[in-house]
């Protein structure tokens, strides 16, 4: 977290690669210590869901011709599995066991800032060419923009969660990977390559589906939509001016209508990934119980809740003390909470694609019932790439404490409760709540933050 | 934090955040007071004290009589005959006290196994804290040929389920048993020779002979390691155990015998009593590693039955030096005036305390924080806790001890009815202890101050440093932000479109500044596990390398890191740029207080007490050199004396000149210390490097800060 935010300065193109090989590096020489860090128990990194333990466990019942699901320790994909699974028993040259498994990891990684730093690029190119449209070419001699992509995507290899999560021994990069895949797809407006992802993203970890409503309005209106009303504005105020106006017109004209072909490509060729997964699936799972057993032990694992070992989010203490005919109930309601969301923001936010994606990884990894710290460490790269429009946001520092001080006494309040006896469950629960209350203060300050930007740019407009 | 930023721009924010902002902006008023406060509050802890009391319903302790007869004594003073003449007779082997030991457990009826262990060389291990204990297994190499081997006899019981167990340790040195452990021993056979007949048992008793030779810590963790990791497959086992005793080749159990889990551990001692005192004296120790303590009520149930039954008279550790200062005898005497004013106003509130008592406790309580705040373990019962297990020693001091061949049975009685009774209530237990506190500081055997009151203090001192942070944070945002105003109103060109100004990620810079002092920390802490790696140097050497070393990785630091990354918009301030630094630094400065204090309790109340006022008040000397006040001057010569007084060398030994004289320390003392607080895993150690010298640095860089 911290690492990161120093990141945030870097500014030139060399240095920039200098120090994405210095984080691989890093996680290189890290997974040779896993003993030591013993990162892959904590169940900071590893849930129920991403544990590679699980994994290597469903692959070795596997191996001896049972299902994968049996005994409810492996509850991930069936695809996974049969990719991961040949991973976590190989082994090369006296070497431990995980190293192959941590290697692919750390390409995902890899790949995964890669995605962010096309992304951002993308991203940031359109929005200096909606300020030049709108007349805001000024901006850019008073203050500089920063090259928010590069930001992102070192703060998406230095951040200490991503790390962790990494050597941590977990799916958490892969499934993070597909999310960013999805959304870079659609940024450069490639429907099948948007689909794709989001169809694996969806069939690894189930909330990402919800990501259906960014990638639409990305596919649709391009990566920064800047709503019409401001051209109009625009136009109005220079409507006897000659040549720019003309220009802008050109531009009003370019942006006037939602485009529906790549979004009707999309639907397509999501359906088409959609029959292609659930087919290896089925084929994976023909001799287990099919696809519905399939669908209960991964997505219905998830959604009841079923295990309520400790984990840094608010609902397994939630469910351990509710009572047992009240519990379908607040499964619904803990779930209707992240759908009943969606909409306002999708509306409000609907010109700004991106940032909603982030909106929804942050609110999903607040309400899941399984997160881990690499959900954050995610949305936290995605919120890196809106440097520039946040940058007059408030509480910055402190959340930077809030998430510096939850993370070092989240585990030192589970080792109070676990392994000396002298705490109990409250303790450790106390800094989930505060983990999931800093989450929320992140998300209303950045929005806001986000708000007040596209005010100050229409009060600009309006000015000039 | 912000809100100040607009406050000019909403009229009337709510109530809360109006509130905020009077203590944020009358912040050093407000932290004066506070720290005042806590002080006080920290003096005021042994008048808070409250009684104990048996929590726990089903320890009953003294309801049955005790049944230790005679028949068990005499039978217990042969054997510490035996002892104690076998260590004259005999020295051709080593193994012969073990031996004689196992056949009297055998010959009661006991089972009976050694436990064969390497003195284990103490390893730092950082992450310790956060990993369960199972952990330290480590690959010994077996060249050492001085095994310690440990006696274990075990009591099923009648009653039982075998999944419970109650452990009573005896440490002895084999090749050379003094007295007083004959004595001990003698004290946990008549024990077992009691328990092996009784119906009433229903958890079983193990009793661990340790063979202390290699230190009575050592002897104990070898053998609780053993026992909680149970190895499949028996590969490489035949190192810890002798499976045919090995003087006369009888056979043994072939297994590491074990009984259940641990309910509780008694770790009996005896020792000389050298006091006047006219009773026999029982000391009780209870401080495991980081402070931990065991559960009250184990203390409860041994203070009880030792002042009501055996008429002992208990003691815990005092800091003597504190017994005879005259502040603390005027402040006591404060304390007895208020509580008489108090009576007299209302005889209901009944918190005098008079002056003896009162520094009776002040004594207590502080050698008591002090332990804690060590972090290493005052016994052998230390080990006990990593496991989870409540342990404590009893530690009996008798000045009969010289001549015990005259009376030795009466000492025998008193202490085996004592530990019996303590064995019959725990035996009661039906669950773990788990009623009483774990977190509390003792001021005497019976009276102790538990978390929420002593919590108080520790508050009141740490409260001041996120308000000061977020006023200084107010402070220099409002100043950038006047400083970009008046920049706009002379760049009249630009004002109508304001720039992006990354006004509130500003901390950054000093963000930046702050993690590399933090890492740093992180590396002075690593630095004396490779200077141990060096055979055979003496401790002044190890010192200044690891100095010497800390400095230039400082520098290293500074230049990689440091000058790597500028925003460009962010340097126009740099004249105020300290506000923010000093900001950043009280912000974690009291997150890593606030987590030291979760861990170990007594090492953050501590840290905090040097921690607050240098942090608090740190400003660069030449604005107060400019200012040329009475006021300024004599705030910086405040400043200097607080960095040079926190120095942690520094406080170490201005501590000992205090507590001990200063006549014969060398200063390779320090080494030696901070030595014993790594190799015992203590907490503190890590609290003292990553959190107290960073902090320390930065207060002296603001010190010497350019403006």
């Amino acid at each position: 977290m911290k690492e990161e935010k120093q990141q945030n300065i870097s500014t030139k193109k060399p240095r920039f690669w200098r120090w994405t090989v210095a984080s691989i590096i890093f996680r290189l020489i890290l997974i040779y210590f896993p003993k030591n860090l013993n990162l892959a128990t904590r169940p900071e990194v590893s849930t129920p869901v991403t544990s590679l333990r699980r994994l290597a466990e469903g692959y070795w019942l596997t191996q001896s011709l049972m299902s994968p699901y049996a005994g409810s320790m492996y509850h991930g994909s069936p695809l996974l599995l049969s990719v991961l699974g040949p991973l976590t028993m190989k082994k090369i040259e006296e070497q431990p066991f995980h190293l192959l498994c941590s290697l692919v990891s750390v390409i995902a990684d890899f790949i995964c800032a890669m995605l962010i730093r096309a992304t951002g690029l993308k991203l940031r190119m359109t929005y200096c060419e909606r300020l030049k449209l709108l007349g805001l070419g000024k901006l850019f001699e008073v203050s500089e923009i920063l090259p928010s992509e590069d930001i992102a995507a070192l703060v998406y290899l230095w951040n200490p969660f991503t790390i962790v999560t990494c050597v941590g021994f977990n799916t958490t990069p892969v499934e993070n990977l597909f999310i960013i895949l999805s959304l870079y797809g659609a940024c450069i407006r490639v429907a099948p390559l948007a689909a794709f992802g989001w169809v694996i993203a969806s069939h690894l970890s189930l909330y990402p589906a919800i990501l259906i409503i960014p990638v639409i309005l990305l596919l649709g209106n391009g990566p920064d939509a800047t709503p019409r009303k401001l051209f109009l504005m625009c136009k109005k105020d220079e409507d006897d001016s000659s040549s720019k106006g003309r220009v802008e017109q050109n531009g009003l004209k370019e942006l006037k209508s939602f485009s529906w072909k790549p979004v009707v490509l999309f639907f397509v060729w999501a359906f088409i990934w959609t029959l292609y997964v659930l087919v290896l699936c089925g084929i994976f799972m023909r001799n287990y119980g099919g696809l519905s057993e399939m669908f209960r032990r991964t997505y219905g694992f998830i959604l009841t809740v079923k295990d309520l070992s400790p984990n840094i989010g608010v609902l397994w203490y939630f469910f351990a003390e509710v009572f047992e005919f009240f519990r379908n109930f607040f499964l619904i309601v803990f779930h209707v909470n992240i759908l009943f969301m969606i909409l306002p923001l999708a509306i409000r936010l609907k010109h700004r694609p991106c940032f909603l994606a982030f909106v929804y990884m942050a609110i999903c990894s607040m309400l899941k019932p399984y997160p881990s710290v690499g959900d954050s460490a995610l949305y936290l790269a995605l919120l890196a790439l809106f440097f520039n429009e946040l940058a007059e946001m408030q509480f910055s520092f402190f959340l930077f404490c809030g998430y510096v001080g939850v993370s070092l006494l989240s585990p030192v309040m589970h080792n109070l409760w676990i392994w000396r006896g002298t705490g109990n469950a409250n303790f450790y629960f106390a800094t989930g709540m505060a983990y999931a209350c800093f989450q929320i203060v992140l998300v209303v300050e950045s929005v806001s933050a986000m708000l007040n930007h596209d005010r100050k740019i229409r009060k600009l407009v309006a000015a000039t | 934090m912000a809100e100040a930023e607009d406050e000019s721009a909403k009229p009337k924010p709510r109530p809360i955040i109006r509130l905020g902002l009077f203590l944020i902006s009358h912040s050093f008023v407000v932290s004066v007071v506070c720290c005042a406060a806590g002080v006080f509050a920290l003096l005021l802890l042994p008048v808070l004290a409250k009684n104990t009391y048996i929590s726990e319903n089903a320890l009953m302790p003294g309801s049955a009589s005790p049944m230790l007869s005679n028949d068990d004594v005499s039978r217990a003073r042969a054997f510490v005959n035996k002892v104690v003449s076998f260590d004259t007779k005999s020295d051709s082997s080593s193994i012969g006290l073990q031996e004689l030991v196992a056949q009297h457990i055998t010959d009661l009826g006991g089972e009976v196994n050694f436990h064969r262990f390497l003195p284990q060389v103490n390893k730092f291990n950082p992450l310790h804290f956060f990993s369960s204990p199972d952990q330290g297994i480590v690959q010994e190499n077996y060249s050492c040929s001085s095994y310690g081997i440990n006696t274990v006899g075990f009591i099923r019981a009648p009653n039982g389920d075998g999944k419970e167990a109650i452990v009573l340790v005896t440490p002895y040195n084999s090749v050379k048993t003094s007295t007083g452990e004959a004595l001990s021993l003698g004290i946990a056979y008549s024990i077992f020779s009691l328990l092996t007949r009784v119906t009433w048992l229903a958890k079983d008793i193990i009793w661990l002979a340790a063979d202390s030779q290699h230190g009575e810590y050592a002897a104990v963790a070898a053998w609780l390691r053993e026992y909680h990791t149970p190895s499949f497959g028996g590969s490489g086992r035949g190192v810890f155990e002798s499976n045919a005793s090995p003087t006369t080749g009888e056979k043994r159990h072939n297994d590491f015998l074990r009984a259940g889990t641990m309910a509780a551990a008694l770790v009996i001692k005896v020792t000389d009593g050298s006091e006047k005192a006219e009773r026999d004296v029982l000391n009780l120790y209870a401080e495991a590693s980081n402070g931990q303590m065991p559960n009250l009520d184990l203390i409860n149930v041994v203070n009880y039955l030792a002042v009501n039954g055996q008429g002992l008279r208990v003691k815990v550790e005092k800091l003597g030096s504190l017994l005879d200062s005259w502040w603390l005898r005027s402040l006591g005497e404060l304390f007895q005036k208020l509580g008489k004013v108090a009576r007299s106003l209302n005889p209901q509130w009944n918190f005098g305390i008079s002056v003896a008592e009162y520094i009776e406790g002040t004594a207590t309580l502080a050698s008591s924080l002090y332990n804690q705040a060590l972090g290493v373990p005052t016994g052998p019962h230390g080990v006990f806790r990593d496991y989870q297990v409540d342990a404590i020693t009893m530690e009996i001091s008798s000045k009969r001890l010289a001549n015990y061949k005259n009376r030795p049975s009466e000492l025998l009685l008193q202490g085996g009815r004592l530990v019996e009774g303590v064995i019959r209530s725990v035996n009661n237990l039906l669950e773990k202890f788990h009623q009483s506190f774990f977190l509390y500081l003792l001021t005497s055997p019976n009276r102790f101050v538990s978390v929420g009151v002593y919590m108080i203090p520790f508050a009141l001192l740490v409260a001041p440093l996120p308000m000061v942070a977020a006023s200084l944070f107010a402070d220099a945002s409002r100043r950038n932000s006047g400083m970009e105003n008046k920049e706009v109103t002379t760049f009249p060109a630009s004002s109508d479109i304001p720039a992006i100004t990354f006004g509130s990620w500003r901390w950054l810079h000093a963000a930046k500044t702050v993690f590399i002092v933090h890492f740093w920390g992180a590396v002075v802490t690593l630095l004396p596990h490779f200077l141990s790696l060096v055979p055979d140097s003496a401790p002044l050497t190890n010192l200044i390398t690891w100095i010497v070393l800390s400095a230039s990785s400082l520098l290293i630091l500074q230049v990689i890191l440091g000058s790597s990354f500028t925003l460009p918009s962010m340097t126009h301030t740099r004249g105020m740029e300290w506000t923010l630094l000093k900001s950043v630094t009280i912000a974690f400065a009291c997150t890593g207080l606030c987590i030291m204090s979760v861990i170990n309790f007594a090492t953050a109340e501590m840290g905090a007490l040097m921690l607050v006022p240098m942090c608090l008040m740190s400003r660069p000397l030449r604005l107060d050199a400019k200012a040329k006040t009475l006021k300024s001057f004599l705030r910086a010569g405040c400043n200097v004396v607080l960095t040079f007084m926190f120095f942690p060398p520094v406080t170490y030994y201005l501590w000992k000149g205090a507590l001990v004289g200063l006549d014969n320390a060398r200063i390779g003392d320090f080494w030696n210390w901070v030595e014993s607080l790594w190799t015992w895993n203590s907490a503190t150690y890590i609290y003292v490097c990553m959190v107290h010298l960073p902090c320390w640095v930065l207060c002296v860089h603001t010190l010497v800060y350019p403006c």
